[in-house]
């Protein structure tokens, strides 16, 4: 042990190994490591690790798991769901499509559909994108009336009554709609659910002739617990989830005897769309929906019946368990198993 | 050198010379107010509050200033309150007739127009509102005032007049007419641009709700839009203030407080704005130190008033601010 050379050449091995360097005798340039580190033992593959479960844990944070979605919510069995279908019998047909078709200029953008839509049901439009189903969705309220480019054609009934007789703003209040992207005004959520109320009645209403209907619903759109405690609160400090329901509790406040719901989930997490899908179907009891809906799975959960739209045509219509499970067209089979979207 | 400047600059010499150069304006402004401050002070300082107050014909008062190099106490007396007078009532007769207006046009331009008419609007308000205003205060002269006195003024009003102060069509009413036409444009650019910036979310929720589009405008637009509108009306109030030319051209240019008790018979009258008394005494005038020191205090009553516009704005833009998204 004369010099370094020597001992360098002679015992590599031993030179490396972190016992060694710890008694300080081969000077500054073999100190090693204060702690032990994984990566020391991992250059010695032949000598077992001394103390393992320390290599691991000193100096290194512990490994988390990370929480992707909630802990998993015992899902009734089919059956089950079946049989609290089967008891809300399908009410009376609300809306009726009659041949209608609507072209934005030269663009066909949905062909001649004809649909019957009923309380106490959930309709869910699916289809590959750019298939027409917002469009026929927002033929329903006569929304698409406000690009100017639109044309439409065939009839929409509701409860019997040609809609083009009605001015627009009594179907829209019977016709109600929630949008894909949460779009609450820039007021106190009272004032937001309320807006509807003061609106379309002949003499504003003052707040207190407003409250019951406004905390109605709140309750019916499952947000009243949440926002109870401040009403005046502004309603775009809610949380997107909060907003959304928000909107559908707009949209109920003028008791419509139909909802139509624009892909109500796509910007919103697993947790409020779980709330907002319950909350489907809960509403369902007293009302018309109708969901237009890119996630096929959703569909399947909260949808009675289901329309399958395919470039502006109406492919398929029936029961969810029918159209998923035995498809009568190729493309809604291809469709609901994945083979394009 | 060259090859210094050329070299990628850090983020921190760049923040330092950027801070340099946003530094300038505030010092300027500092500066401004100190040294036009320093230069109104013996007036206040003879006058005192009374400084404010009526007292005769403002002109008058300041032809009596010219004096000698060194003005005694007595030559700095002035009351100032017809010229006060006159501006906040033409700037208010202007700002009560331009609000609605722009705010109506606004949503026509926005909200209801073709589209059409909407591409060639917005260019021509633009250009309405940088057509310079002794453009306006021409025609005003020129045209409106000669049909005033010839077609609005009767004969009999003319006459019971006559002790007090002469009726030529150039007046009040048609000053704050001029301007409202003058600041309209201003406001319309502004509100209509953050009309235009209204999330249509928020269009298309209203009207999915049944409800009518002037009411959503209203209720929902306008409402999203209110510290958009306080801003143009602090500007467009701002610049009514501090207009010169046009109001020293139309109103009658005589420093004279219309008794609006009279009735509509008062806005045919004339008056005279600070800022146009300031452009309108001749240079024998400026000789004077006391009549210096006077225009100074106008200037400084001026630079006062839109601080205080600045203030007011942000002060009741701060209330409105709660329902907005954040950010």
């Amino acid at each position: 042990m004369s010099t370094y050379p020597t001992i360098l050449d002679t015992q590599p091995e031993a030179a490396n190994e972190p016992g060694h360097g710890r008694e300080g005798s081969f000077g500054p340039t073999l100190v090693p490591p204060a702690r032990p580190l994984a990566s020391v033992s991992t250059l010695n593959p032949e000598q077992p690790l001394a103390r393992p479960e320390e290599t691991v844990t000193v100096g290194v944070p512990p490994v988390r798991t990370i929480v992707v979605d909630r802990a998993p919510v015992p899902v009734a069995p089919p059956a089950a769901r079946e049989s609290i279908r089967l008891s809300s019998a399908p009410g009376p047909e609300r809306l009726t499509l009659e041949q209608v078709s609507v072209s934005y200029g030269p663009k066909q953008a949905v062909n001649s559909v004809s649909l019957p839509i009923h309380q106490g049901e959930v309709l869910a439009l699916i289809g590959p994108s750019g298939c027409g189903k917002t469009t026929l969705l927002r033929t329903l309220n006569r929304l698409t009336e406000l690009t100017p480019s639109s044309a439409r054609s065939g009839r929409v009934l509701i409860d019997g009554e040609d809609v083009d007789g009605m001015p627009d703003t009594r179907l829209r209040a019977r016709v109600a709609m929630v949008f894909q992207q949460p779009n609450p005004f820039p007021m106190s959520i009272f004032d937001n659910v309320a807006f509807a109320l003061r609106e379309q009645s002949r003499k504003r209403p003052n707040r207190r002739a407003l409250e019951p209907q406004v905390i109605d619903a709140l309750k019916r759109a499952a947000l009243y617990d949440e926002v109870c405690d401040d009403l005046s609160r502004p309603a775009l400090r809610l949380s997107g989830g909060q907003q959304q329901r928000l909107c559908i509790a707009r949209a109920i406040a003028l008791r419509p005897e139909v909802l139509l719901l624009d892909e109500p989930c796509s910007a919103l997490d697993p947790i409020s769309t779980g709330v907002i899908e319950d909350l489907i179907h809960e509403l369902r009891r007293d009302l018309a929906v109708v969901i237009v809906t890119h996630n096929l799975a959703q569909a399947r959960r909260v949808a009675d019946k289901v329309a399958f739209m395919y470039m502006g045509d109406l492919i398929e219509y029936g029961t969810t368990q029918q159209v998923f499970e035995e498809p009568r067209a190729t493309r809604t089979r291809d469709y609901v198993q994945g083979a394009f979207g | 050198m060259l090859d210094w400047l050329r070299r990628p600059w850090s983020d921190r010499r760049a923040e330092r010379l950027l801070g340099a150069a946003a530094l300038l304006p505030c010092i300027g402004v500092a500066a401004m107010i100190a040294f036009v401050a320093v230069q109104a002070w013996p007036t206040f300082a003879h006058n005192g509050l009374s400084w404010l107050g009526p007292g005769g014909n403002v002109d008058t008062q300041l032809g009596r200033m010219v004096t000698e190099p060194h003005p005694t106490a007595a030559d700095y007396h002035l009351r100032a309150w017809p010229l006060l007078y006159g501006t906040l009532l033409i700037t208010g007769i202007a700002l009560i007739l331009a609000l609605p207006t722009a705010l109506l046009s606004s949503i026509f331009i926005v909200e209801f127009a073709p589209k059409a008419v909407r591409r060639v609007m917005i260019p021509v308000v633009r250009l309405l509102a940088a057509v310079p205003s002794v453009l306006y205060g021409l025609l005003g002269a020129l045209v409106l005032a000669p049909f005033v006195h010839d077609n609005i003024i009767s004969a009999s009003e003319i006459a019971s007049h006559a002790r007090k102060v002469q009726l030529t069509g150039e007046g009040v009413g048609l000053t704050a007419v001029v301007l409202a036409l003058m600041i309209t444009p201003i406001m319309v650019a502004l509100i209509s641009d953050a009309l235009s910036g209204v999330p249509n979310s928020w269009r298309e929720g209203a009207a999915a709700l049944g409800v009518h589009k002037l009411r959503a405008t209203l209720a929902v637009s306008l409402r999203a839009i209110r510290p958009a509108i306080v801003a143009a009306t602090a500007l467009a109030c701002a610049r009514a203030l501090g207009e010169a030319v046009m109001v020293e051209l139309v109103s009658g240019g005589r420093a004279y407080a219309p008794n609006l008790a009279e009735g509509p018979v008062a806005l045919l009258e004339p008056a005279r704005s600070l800022a146009s008394a300031i452009i309108s005494n001749n240079e024998e005038l400026f000789g004077a130190p006391a009549v210096k020191s006077s225009l100074y205090a106008f200037a400084l009553l001026l630079l006062f008033s839109a601080v205080a516009l600045s203030v007011a704005a942000y002060l009741i833009k701060l209330p409105l601010r709660k329902y907005q998204v954040k950010g």
